[in-house]
């Protein structure tokens, strides 16, 4: 089993979000954005202590509208998980047999599913806040009887066991043979054969003896020591000896640890003498040790372990980043990381990301999803359309679901509307189709998806921490931007903006609706002529009005970058640029010579341009019109 | 060394119980005849399944005909295998549907709270209501169409298939038919939006969910094992339910039935029943002659009595007595004649209050009708011997005890208007406190509370006196949430109990002792009140016998009992065989009436009394041809006083 979508209300900075999950899901976010709040929702609501004295709430977990509210008048925390089937039949049948009296089910796909919702709440009666809970039907509404047993819950808990690395994870601690929920149990499982042990004892005893009387002083302590014995006299007399060595086998193997060395000739080093790389990784791989040799013993045959991990990347070199999602990819189980590593994300399939945001409504979680829906009941003619419809939508009749597994075409828009003419409820089910067309309208295809894993890889990484996005056409528009917004006091890098440029990256029009359904606030400027035009005419196809396009798009008006610069720019600080290029004559370039020139060797005048730039040698006003326009534009966008 | 229950249980069972319980996975119908330890062999199997298995998490399915037998086996498996009886679900049919509705029926429109009209005042108003609602002119005639709706229900014929099926399949006149149809629907609207569910609707609606293979599914997997407890009286409903959860694959059954024991035709019941399992399924058939319960003479008479019937399985083998024939000379079977009804009455009460007190205890008196057991009733009473008439019971006697439930129903259910009619009512009976209803949802309407918090202010405000004031009090603790509510119960019922000697209360308080420690025993402690209450619903409200008494019981309600001494009163022709038998075409309600009386007599473990007068009422009456058939003729009667000769007449007036 796995958690398939958790929905979360009035919990820390979270109002109401809900998220799908998948086998490895990476939320990326700025710190306070309520990531870790996702975690600790689905930690505590799968956590065997929750229910029972000191639930994993505390009372600021409840989100108040402002200081002012009385957290007993809230409605409270309430966590919804699901676990669906992934297809028909996946579960074993020792599933149904443990969670026959909660288990869900699809009638008509067969599918199977479990819904759970947990609540911290005010409950007057006992004048304390207290957790509830409550297995849910198709209409959420809560199962009743022999399905509301306690023991059901534990059950649910043993299919999902959840394991939580802390971005904080300490190697002295997950290595502990008392502290550590992995180590300490491997250890612990460990079976000695009775022959082995009973030498190992023999073996101790010998070393032992050999080591007390290594040194005299040994048995003077003892003897002190023994003192203690006769002051706390009883009838019988005791003992008391030095021990040396291990009394037990067990203590023995308490003691186990980790020793590596990075060189054939380099010394052995225990663990903690490693690197803070080595360790956090290390502590990762644990979990995978326990898992392998351990969670089939101490839970279910379809258990499957939930792995919450912090940051995965703490501590480790760009390249190891680079390497560690196909690491945790494998891993067994269904992962869920959070991660602040670009170098991490560039590898992570765009689908399984989650931006994490915090916004004046709370925390809100941003992705790709491959399909919309939206609640609406029944009306006359809907399966029709559904049906006529192909794969594009289907109706969940039980939860009254209507889903879009992709962009809501007009054909099938205006077919559902026309139906709703004669609805009593007409006003209200327009508005929810209208809704489910608008969100759908953000689906980006799994072309568009694969265009941008081979084009834009490298990007990602970047892009997806950026708060605001500049599109521009190459590299030489990237670096003379960064220059001009640096000289104008708006550092770009510093303020999140991320700028891509078409050339090196795809299709500007991908991004532009990559960025719409991310909700990222996004500009762009391109070149006045046939190929700026294209840009522009690339991002209208997606689905852009006019309007939007002309607030957000700039051209440069004297035609290509080139021929803006000769346009605009002193050209005494252009012919100085070209000359210190090595370019002859070039202090009697003009206009369209000079453009051309400066075309014959775009990178190369483009950085020198921009190291001008930055250290004053060349003005920043007389940079092109649309970049400082576009960069004035970022700087008051909220 | 470990006291193993199971272990010494299986060691006393005989050789072909044993292997009954031991039987592999393959489907098995045991056939098993009066005292021969069926319920025995069904507790042991699952005992036995359950502890051959204790890693494994499948559960076994058992399924009887009263709470009481599938207490009673849950009881028993947990006593053989404790601590894994968590895995034998035992429920009645109706309890298992009302289990699978509150976890899947909300594909149905179906919520998990809903509630269970029982009884039949509550569903005559419910379509009181509906045609009220549906109709702007309700047609007096509709309210009797109940009858009709709870037929197509029984038959699995749902309100939109209704009007077709009654045209087509019961030459119903099509206006006729699609009047019936459309009191139906509005009858099943109405118990939805009451968020309820009548008996019948219980095996539709699961029968429905049942129609989509994965919940079959779901249940199969779960279930592992099926076990049916009587399935001779399954009917035609129960038996299609059956039918879909099992698939095409599913074979592990165990049934029991006997055939011979077919009691409830009238029910949908069939004989022909026990043969489409064995057909369907492909089951063994194995064979417990063995008669634990009975003595000789009365195994014999049983089984001369049965083999009249022609439509009996063939290979039926004669039941075996397994104990001795009295020693001391006693005659297990004997016979009285009297002149009258009135005689007889008066004759065999006063034989009962001769005996002693020991042996008068758990004394069975059956009768065909109810009727001769309620002049019996009064001759016992007039005798000044205890008797308890045992009869299933849909509701609660006393209006206290009504209204107490209606109270506890209001709560799960804070809306339920037609509820708070019978709360006002009942409570107007036996406080004499008259509240207007309409008055009282208009001010709840206008407050903004709930009727019951309304309904208290009224009572509270009237300025009662106590304890009718008190009761108030608790109920007004319940409905503002600071009452625990099994305290508040608790404190209600000695309030009532305090109140008088009214003996349908005292009915009415024993049974919900008995009741509430059941089902809190089966659903746990800390079940909430809305399940407690489909629980209720679900079970008779009859009070357990008193200590010391006799007990009176029609033959269809004799099932499961058994005592040393029976008493078979009105065995003549024209009641036992029934008038409506003899005289009907064919011989099957004859041969049902047989199977009748077989029942009686095999519920005896010592002694058994057959009586019959000469007249019943104005009618003469000749004794019973079932006398002649078990053999009984020609025994010595012992007349009663006023009684005639005493050799009967074998023909009548």
């Amino acid at each position: 089993m796995r958690i398939t979508r958790i929905e979360i209300r009035n919990f820390r900075s979270i109002r109401h979000v809900t998220v799908d999950l998948g086998d490895a899901t990476v939320f990326v976010g700025p710190n306070n954005a309520g990531k870790t709040a996702i975690l600790d929702a689905l930690r505590i609501a799968l956590t065997r202590r929750w229910g029972q004295r000191g639930t994993g709430f505390d009372e600021y977990d409840v989100r108040l509208a402002d200081d002012t509210v009385d957290p007993r008048t809230s409605d409270g925390v309430s966590i919804e998980l699901r676990s669906d089937e992934p297809e028909p039949g996946d579960w074993p049948d020792a599933v149904t047999e443990d969670l026959g009296d909660i288990i869900q089910i699809d009638l008509f796909s067969g599918r199977r599913w479990v819904a759970l919702r947990a609540q911290w709440s005010w409950n007057e009666d006992a004048d304390a806040f207290e957790p509830t809970w409550e297995f849910l039907d198709a209409k959420r509404d809560p199962l009743v009887g022999r399905s509301a047993r306690r023991v059901n819950l534990d059950r649910f808990w043993r299919y999902l066991p959840v394991f939580y690395l802390d971005a904080l994870r300490d190697v002295r601690d997950e290595f502990s043979s008392r502290s550590s929920k992995f180590w300490g149990r491997l250890l612990r499982a460990l079976e000695i054969p009775a022959d082995v042990e009973a030498e190992a004892m023999r073996v101790l005893d010998e070393l032992d003896k050999r080591l007390l009387k290594a040194d005299p002083r040994l048995d003077a302590m003892a003897n002190t020591l023994s003192g203690a014995t006769r002051i706390a006299a009883r009838d019988r007399e005791g003992g008391l000896a030095l021990r040396m060595a291990p009394l037990k086998t067990r203590d023995l193997l308490a003691r186990a640890e980790i020793i590596l060395r990075n060189e054939p000739d380099a010394p052995w080093l225990p663990l903690r003498r490693q690197g803070q790389g080595i360790q956090s990784l290390s502590v990762i791989f644990l979990f995978q040790v326990f898992v392998e040799h351990l969670l089939g013993e101490l839970y279910e045959e379809g258990s499957q372990p939930l792995l919450a991990l912090e940051e995965p990347e703490t501590h480790l070199h760009p390249q190891a980043v680079r390497t560690l999602w196909h690491h945790i990819h494998r891993l067994p189980g269904q992962k869920i990381v959070t991660t602040h590593s670009p170098y991490f994300v560039q590898h992570v399939p765009f689908r399984d990301l989650r931006l994490v945001r915090l916004t004046r409504n709370g925390t809100e979680v941003r992705s790709l999803p491959a399909s919309f829906s939206t609640s609406i009941p029944h009306f006359d003619g809907l399966d029709e359309v559904v049906a006529k419809s192909g794969d594009l939508t289907t109706y969940e009749a039980v939860s009254e679901t209507l889903t879009v597994n992709g962009a809501l075409d007009d054909t099938t828009y205006r077919a559902l509307l026309s139906l709703c003419g004669a609805h009593p409820n007409r006003t209200e089910l327009e508005s929810k189709l209208r809704d489910l067309r608008d969100s759908s309208s953000l689906y980006i295809t799994d072309d568009d998806l694969r265009a941008l894993e081979t084009q834009g890889q490298r990007m990602r990484g970047e892009i997806f921490f950026a708060e605001r996005w500049l599109l521009v056409e190459g590299p030489t528009d990237y670096l003379i931007v960064h220059a001009t917004a640096n000289a104008l006091g708006y550092d770009l890098d510093q303020h999140g903006v991320a700028v891509i440029d078409a050339q090196n990256n795809g299709n500007p029009g991908t991004f532009a609706a990559l960025a719409r359904a991310l909700d990222i606030p996004w500009l762009a400027v391109f070149d006045g002529d046939k190929g700026g035009k294209d840009m522009i005419k690339k991002i209208r196809n997606r689905e852009f009005d006019d309007n939007s396009l002309r607030d957000r798009c700039r051209t440069h008006s004297a035609g290509d970058l080139e021929a803006q610069l000769a346009a605009d720019g002193p050209e005494a600080e252009l012919q100085d640029l070209l000359a210190s290029m090595g370019v002859p004559n070039a202090q009697t370039l003009r206009g369209n010579g000079l453009a051309a020139k400066l075309r014959d060797s775009k990178t190369a005048y483009a950085s020198e341009l921009a190291a001008r730039i930055r250290d004053g040698r060349a003005t920043a006003q007389s940079m092109p019109a649309a970049f400082r326009e576009t960069i004035e534009k970022l700087r008051g966008m909220q | 060394m470990r006291a193993d229950p199971l272990a010494s249980t299986l060691r006393e069972l005989s050789a072909i119980q044993q292997r009954a319980v031991e039987w592999h996975d393959g489907p098995l119908l045991v056939l098993a005849g009066p005292g021969s330890g069926k319920t025995r062999v069904l507790t042991c199997r699952i005992a036995r399944i359950l502890d051959q298995s204790p890693d494994e998490r499948f559960r076994v399915l058992a399924l009887t005909f009263t709470t009481k037998a599938a207490h009673e086996m849950t009881t028993r498996v947990a006593a053989l295998t404790p601590g894994l009886e968590e895995r034998a679900d035992i429920h009645t049919f109706h309890g298992f549907c009302a289990g699978v509705l509150r976890q899947h029926g909300v594909h149905l429109g179906i919520k998990p709270d809903f509630a269970i009209y029982s009884n039949a005042r509550d569903r005559r108003s419910v379509l009181q209501d509906a045609l009220a609602r549906g109709t702007s002119y309700p047609d007096r005639a509709d309210q009797r169409l109940l009858p009709r709706i709870d037929y197509l229900k029984a038959r699995l014929v749902g309100a939109d298939q209704a009007e077709e099926w009654c045209a087509s399949r019961n030459g119903t006149p099509a206006r006729e038919a699609a009047r019936i149809a459309r009191a139906y629907r509005l009858y099943e609207d109405e118990l939805r939006r009451s968020n309820a569910l009548d008996y019948n609707s219980l095996i539709l609606e699961a029968h429905k969910l049942m129609a989509f293979p994965a919940m079959a599914r779901h249940y199969r997997t779960m279930y592992r094992h099926w076990l049916f407890d009587e399935f001779q009286d399954t009917n035609g409903s129960q038996y299609k339910l059956l039918r879909r959860m099992a698939g095409s694959d599913f074979r592990r059954i165990f049934a029991v039935a006997d055939d011979d024991q077919t009691i409830y035709e009238w029910n949908g019941a069939s004989i022909r029943r026990i043969g489409d399992l064995v057909r369907d399924f492909g089951c063994e058939v194995v064979q417990l002659p063995t008669n634990y319960r009975c003595p000789p003479p009365i195994v014999e008479a049983g089984n001369r009595l049965v083999v009249y019937n022609a439509r009996r399985r063939m290979r039926k083998r004669p039941a075996e007595a397994a104990r001795p024939t009295s020693s001391h000379g006693e005659r297990h079977i004997q016979c009285r004649e009297f002149e009258t009804d009135h005689d007889e009455a008066t004759g065999i009460a006063a034989e009962i209050a001769a005996l002693d007190a020991t042996k008068r205890a758990g004394t069975l008196v059956l009768a065909r009708t109810r009727a001769l057991l309620e002049s019996m009733q009064v001759a016992l009473k007039e005798e000044g011997v205890p008797a308890t008439l045992l009869a299933r019971r849909d509701d609660f006697v006393s209006p206290q005890m009504r209204w107490m439930v209606a109270c506890l129903r209001q709560l799960a259910r804070p809306v339920d208007r037609r509820n708070m009619a019978i709360l006002v009512d009942a409570f107007q009976r036996f406080a004499q406190v008259s509240l207007d209803l309409d008055d009282l949802l208009f001010s709840c309407a206008a407050e903004g509370v709930t009727p019951l918090s309304a309904w208290t202010r009224m009572v509270q405000s009237a300025g009662l006196r106590s304890p009718v004031s008190e009761l108030a009090n608790r109920v007004a603790g319940l409905a503002s949430g600071e009452a625990r509510p099994a305290t508040a119960i608790e404190e209600i019922l000695d309030l009532l109990g305090n109140h008088e000697s009214d003996e349908n209360l005292k009915d009415d308080l024993s049974a919900w002792r008995r009741l509430s420690g059941e089902i809190r025993r089966e659903v746990g402690p800390a079940a909430d009140l809305g399940r407690f209450l489909q629980e209720l619903d679900l079970r008779s409200k009859e009070p357990p016998p008193a200590p010391g008494s006799v007990s009176l019981a029609t033959i269809h309600g004799a099932k499961g009992l058994e005592s040393d001494r029976v008493h078979l009163i009105g065995i003549v022709e024209g009641i036992l065989p029934s008038w409506h038998s003899v005289n009907a075409d064919g011989v099957g309600p004859l041969e049902e009436e047989r199977r009748s009386c077989f029942v009686a007599v095999t519920r005896t473990k010592q002694r058994l009394v057959l009586s019959w007068a000469r007249r019943y009422g104005e009618w003469p009456k000749a004794p019973s041809r079932f006398l002649e058939e078990m053999g009984l003729f020609g025994r010595e009667c012992r007349r009663g006083p006023g009684a005639g000769p005493s050799v009967p007449h074998s023909s009548p007036e």
